[in-house]
């Protein structure tokens, strides 16, 4: 803790842009940055315009290979058991993948960045009830939890085909359950950050001046976390797709709107590693294995970054 | 087998094996030490030399960042990965330290000098009690049976003034002042030729401070004990030490007994040290500081290190190495202010009666 | 270790344990289908008498908050957690007695293989760090905590069971096989048992080996470790007796922070391999929509983790002095 008015440095003014800029530039001269980056662009690109690369997602009628056959020339990725090109399902399933981890990483940081800044800002009792629900989320297995919350919803929500985003219905809930069970690391982390910058002595400024706690909260405390935010995203979006696939392989995905998760899914059910189809689960798997890992190292080397503490150590 | 706990009647340590008759305790002789940081070099320490002979305690001074407690660092070599002593030799018993393999020097390590670090909580190990932490090593390099050694540890407990049923302890179970005692207890139990303090004090408040400097003191005279203490409080060493070594800038600027160097001091580095010390009896005045900072290690200035910021700096001292010479008082100093006179002592360049900046 | 401290931790514990008994209510209200469906489902012919006393004993004519609640928490403490919707008469508690050994079995090996392995592997790589150890088995631990254990099982499988043929695919026992004694019995359950226990295993010790290093790391560059190489002391000795009971620490804290994240791995395992334990039985729930069973497997599952983390808090609390005032 710093005595106050200690070390004082300027707090980015809200908005300021530069400070993003220069992260990036740092991340990519680190290899595993720039291996990160790079992988995380392809499959931006992959799933931001799906159809430009292997057309539109084929369905069971427009599906034209032979069942379950081997890479070939034609699919070079093969065909499941409703004779579909791997390929296209695998691309398609990065659009829907990436974008589930997208909205669910926005509903969790948002959740756990209000709930991080309140928290340590207000303190007290609040700060005391907030802290023992994070606990209670971190402590209990939420995937059990997501299990039965998304049946749930679903059956409440009903199951008409609108779709936000291009998503559907069903894995809009998807989205809001992960929310729901993930928000507890980020809003740990952010009421750390937030605690030790209560403590400086611009704050104390704003208060004397007459300034209100919403108004400290948005316009000082905020600007200042947003990097720690952003970096925390990183690893809470690898976290989410990771959880969607698990839900989507337990029978919770979308068989119109195949994620990855989907995909192995299906994979499963109809036996594919008993049968030796290796290139129904292959693909999907080391697609999100690479999506986390690059993830995994962006957000790590982002940490390292933010966190001048530890570098030169591990 | 030495004991740790004084006789009137005892007898004179036993000499590591190697050891060269007749040779001084510890004599180092222009050390270099440099880090490897980001690809550059950084020369922390770079052509030091001094000697200590038994009984005695120096004090090596100097700001932050000198290389004090990497000249320290060097002797018991506890350098950190990316350092290493590059020059010099560091002579116990005029046996050299510096070339000893890793596995060597363990032999010398504690048995003939040990070190103290600063009083942080993590120089002690967290899960371990402190009466056995001190009988550890009892155990480990002098090959005596763990009820021995406990008893041993309690010992040298009460020697340094803790009440020997507090070895049970954890060490966040102990304030900040007997903490240190513990780590000097710890550091006295094979019974070393030379102690060496690294900022023992600096993070103790005034009064526990000057409990430790008396217990070191009283250490220093029942044991026989040779100190090297490092640290930037000059009252420190003022009231502990012999002999006084100023560093600046990883080299010896000064060196001599405490007495003269404090009373007359040569090295312009030193006036200014001892001028920026307040004193509390004499007249108000504007604390006179040293403007500037310390030269970067990576690339130190050619000449004189102090040259940049030294008031009486001439055109040579950014050129030239200042020289050292000696004092008839045995105060060492390298500045191009002096230089040998006919007569062998020192006398002050003419040049340096037309004082300017260079 | 003072009383306080075990009090404070049961305490906590107990606390959390209410909460997860006070979601369940929750869900329980909230689910589709009214609750006499879940404390009667099973049984036919239910009276109207009957009725009644079921929806007394479950509070159900009584207002929802605190009485409902105070007579669901007596049901579930006392084990009545409702009947299935979908097996026939059973109870929810049958239910899950019946799948619970194989998950225990299964997990705890796991989690014990991959304890001892990590640890191990984790301290070593820190010791030698940069060394080939350590390059090579960071690089591996990272690629398997990206993957998803279920594919790795899958990958697994394909490779050992269908192309090597050296294990079988799917269960835990061979279905409708004999033995002629229990050694033989055991013999197929084990090789059954193989691939699960090898996912399972190289899941965690992945996350296990990364901890226990990057503590290792930190320890070592505490001012006690080099006080103690300042002592002359071995490599080995200072590893053993200053760098690892310091390192343990925080590796004990995060094994246990990860239990409920584990929890999911291993469901998705139990599926691959068909293993009939809790994880299988909670997706056939799920599919069937049999939410009396589903929310026994949350309960079960959730008061395993947190009596779990109660351990690790107490050998924690055996391992540093610091907690224990």
């Amino acid at each position: 803790m710093t005595a106050a008015g200690a070390s004082w440095s300027p707090p980015i003014p809200a908005g300021r842009r530069v400070g993003r800029f220069d992260l990036l530039v740092r991340l990519v001269r680190r290899p595993e940055g720039a291996f990160g980056v790079l992988i995380l662009a392809i499959f931006a690109a992959l799933a931001l315009a799906p159809d430009f690369f292997v057309g539109p997602l084929q369905t069971a009628v427009t599906a034209h290979g032979t069942r379950l056959s081997p890479p070939s020339a034609a699919f070079p990725l093969g065909t499941d058991e409703l004779r579909r090109d791997m390929l296209n399902l695998t691309v398609h399933g990065a659009r829907v993948s990436m974008a589930i981890g997208l909205l669910a990483t926005l509903v969790t940081v948002f959740i756990g960045a209000v709930v991080g800044i309140v928290s340590g800002f207000v303190g007290g009792r609040v700060d005391a009830v907030l802290m023992r629900i994070t606990d209670f989320f971190l402590v209990i297995p939420t995937f059990v939890l997501a299990l039965i919350l998304t049946p749930i919803i679903r059956d409440l929500v009903g199951s008409g085909s609108t779709e936000i985003l291009g998503i559907r219905m069903t894995l809009i809930v998807i989205v809001i359950v992960i929310g729901i069970t993930s928000w507890s690391s980020s809003a740990r982390i952010i009421r750390s950050q937030t605690l030790s910058l209560k403590e400086r002595a611009f704050v104390d400024r704003a208060r004397v001046i007459g300034a209100g706690s919403g108004h400290i909260m948005r316009r000082h405390i905020l600007p200042n976390v947003i990097n720690l935010i952003v970096a925390n995203s990183v690893l809470v979006f690898a976290g989410a797709v990771l959880t969607e696939t698990t839900l989507s392989f337990v029978g919770l995905g979308d068989p119109f709107q195949p994620s990855w998760g989907q995909l192995l899914e299906a994979a499963r059910s109809v036996g594919a590693p008993g049968l030796g189809a290796w290139w129904y689960f292959v693909p999907p798997g080391v697609c999100i294995v690479l999506v986390v890992f690059a993830f995994t190292l962006v957000g790590g080397a982002l940490d390292d970054l933010l966190n001048p503490k530890r570098r030169g150590r591990a | 087998m030495t004991a740790a706990v004084p006789r009137p009647d005892r007898p004179p340590r036993a000499l590591p094996r190697l050891a060269v008759a007749g040779a001084p305790l510890l004599e180092v002789d222009d050390l270099k030490t440099h880090f490897r940081l980001a690809g550059e070099v950084v020369r922390a320490v770079d052509g030091v030399s001094f000697r200590l002979d038994a009984g005695e305690a120096l004090g090596i001074a100097g700001e932050s960042g000198c290389g004090k407690t990497t000249t320290a660092l060097s002797l018991v070599r506890l350098l950190p990965a990316n350092a290493s002593i590059v020059g010099g030799s560091i002579r116990l018993h005029g046996i050299d330290l510096a070339t000893k393999s890793d596995t060597a020097i363990r032999r010398y390590r504690w048995r003939e000098i040990s070190i103290v670090f600063q009083g942080a909580m993590n120089a002690l190990n967290p899960v371990a009690r402190v009466r056995d932490q001190i009988a550890e090593p009892i155990v480990e390099r002098l090959g005596v049976d763990a009820r021995t050694a406990r008893r041993r540890a309690g010992e040298l407990l009460e020697l340094v003034g803790i009440p020997r049923a507090r070895g049970s302890a954890y060490p966040h179970e102990l304030s900040g002042g007997m903490r240190q005692r513990a780590m000097i207890a710890m550091a006295l139990a094979c019974d070393p030729a030379i102690v060496i303090g690294d900022e023992p004090t600096t993070a103790l408040d005034v009064m526990v401070q000057a409990q430790i400097l008396d217990l070191l003191e009283r250490l220093r005279e029942r044991l026989g004990l040779s100190l090297i203490l490092i640290t930037h409080d000059l009252s420190v060493i003022a009231e502990t030490c012999d002999r006084v070594l100023i560093m600046y800038a990883g080299r010896v600027a000064e060196e001599g007994p405490v007495a003269q160097v404090f009373t007359r001091p040569r090295h312009p580095y030193t006036q200014k040290l001892l001028a920026a010390f307040p004193n509390i009896q004499a007249d108000r005045r504007t604390l006179d500081v040293i403007p500037g900072t310390p030269p970067d290690l990576r690339t130190p200035p050619p000449g004189c290190r102090f040259a940049p910021r030294c008031p009486l700096a001439m055109a040579v001292c950014s050129e030239v190495v200042p020289p050292e010479v000696t004092f008839a008082d045995r105060v060492r100093v390298a500045c191009h202010l002096y230089s040998e006179g006919s007569s062998g002592e020192p006398v002050l360049v003419p040049a340096a009666a037309t004082v300017g900046r260079a | 270790m003072s009383g306080s401290y075990l009090a404070r931790r049961f305490g906590s514990a107990l606390f959390t344990i209410a909460l997860i008994v006070l979601v369940n209510f929750v869900l329980f209200r909230a689910l589709p289908g009214s609750p006499e469906r879940v404390i009667l489902r099973g049984t036919p012919n239910v009276t109207p008498a009957q009725l009644e006393a079921a929806r007394e004993r479950w509070g159900l004519n009584d207002p929802v908050f605190p009485d409902q609640f105070v007579a669901f928490l007596g049901a579930t403490v006392s084990g009545d957690l409702g009947y299935s919707f979908v097996a026939r008469g059973q109870t929810v508690g049958q239910v899950l007695a019946q799948r619970i050994w194989p998950t225990v079995i299964l997990f705890g090996l796991g989690e014990l293989v991959a304890i001892v392995l990590g640890l191990a592997l984790g301290a070593y790589s820190g010791w030698r760090r940069g060394g080939p150890v350590d390059v090579v088995g960071n690089g591996i631990s990272l690629i398997l905590y990206s993957t998803p254990y279920f594919l790795l099982g899958m990958a697994l499988l394909l490779v050992f069971a269908t192309g090597l043929r050296w294990f079988p695919t799917f269960g835990m026992l061979t279905a409708g096989a004999t033995y002629p004694d229990i050694w033989a019995r055991l013999g197929d359950f084990v090789s059954h048992l193989a691939l699960p226990l090898a996912t399972v295993g190289l899941g965690l010790v992945g996350q296990y080996a990364i901890v226990m290093r990057s503590s290792i790391v930190e320890t070592l560059s505490e001012d006690y470790v080099t006080t103690a190489r300042g002592m002359g002391l071995s490599e080995g000795r200072i590893l053993r007796h200053h760098a690892l009971p310091n390192a343990l620490l925080p590796t004990v804290s995060l094994i246990a922070i990860n239990l409920g994240y584990v929890v999911a791995g291993a469901i998705t395992v139990e599926v691959v391999f068909n293993w009939p334990g809790l994880g299988t039985l909670a997706v056939e729930a799920l599919t069937a929509r049999d939410y009396p069973v589903l929310q026994g497997v949350f309960l079960l599952l959730s008061v395993s983790v947190v009596l779990a983390n109660l351990l690790a808090d107490l050998v924690y609390g055996v391992l540093d002095p610091r907690v224990r005032t």
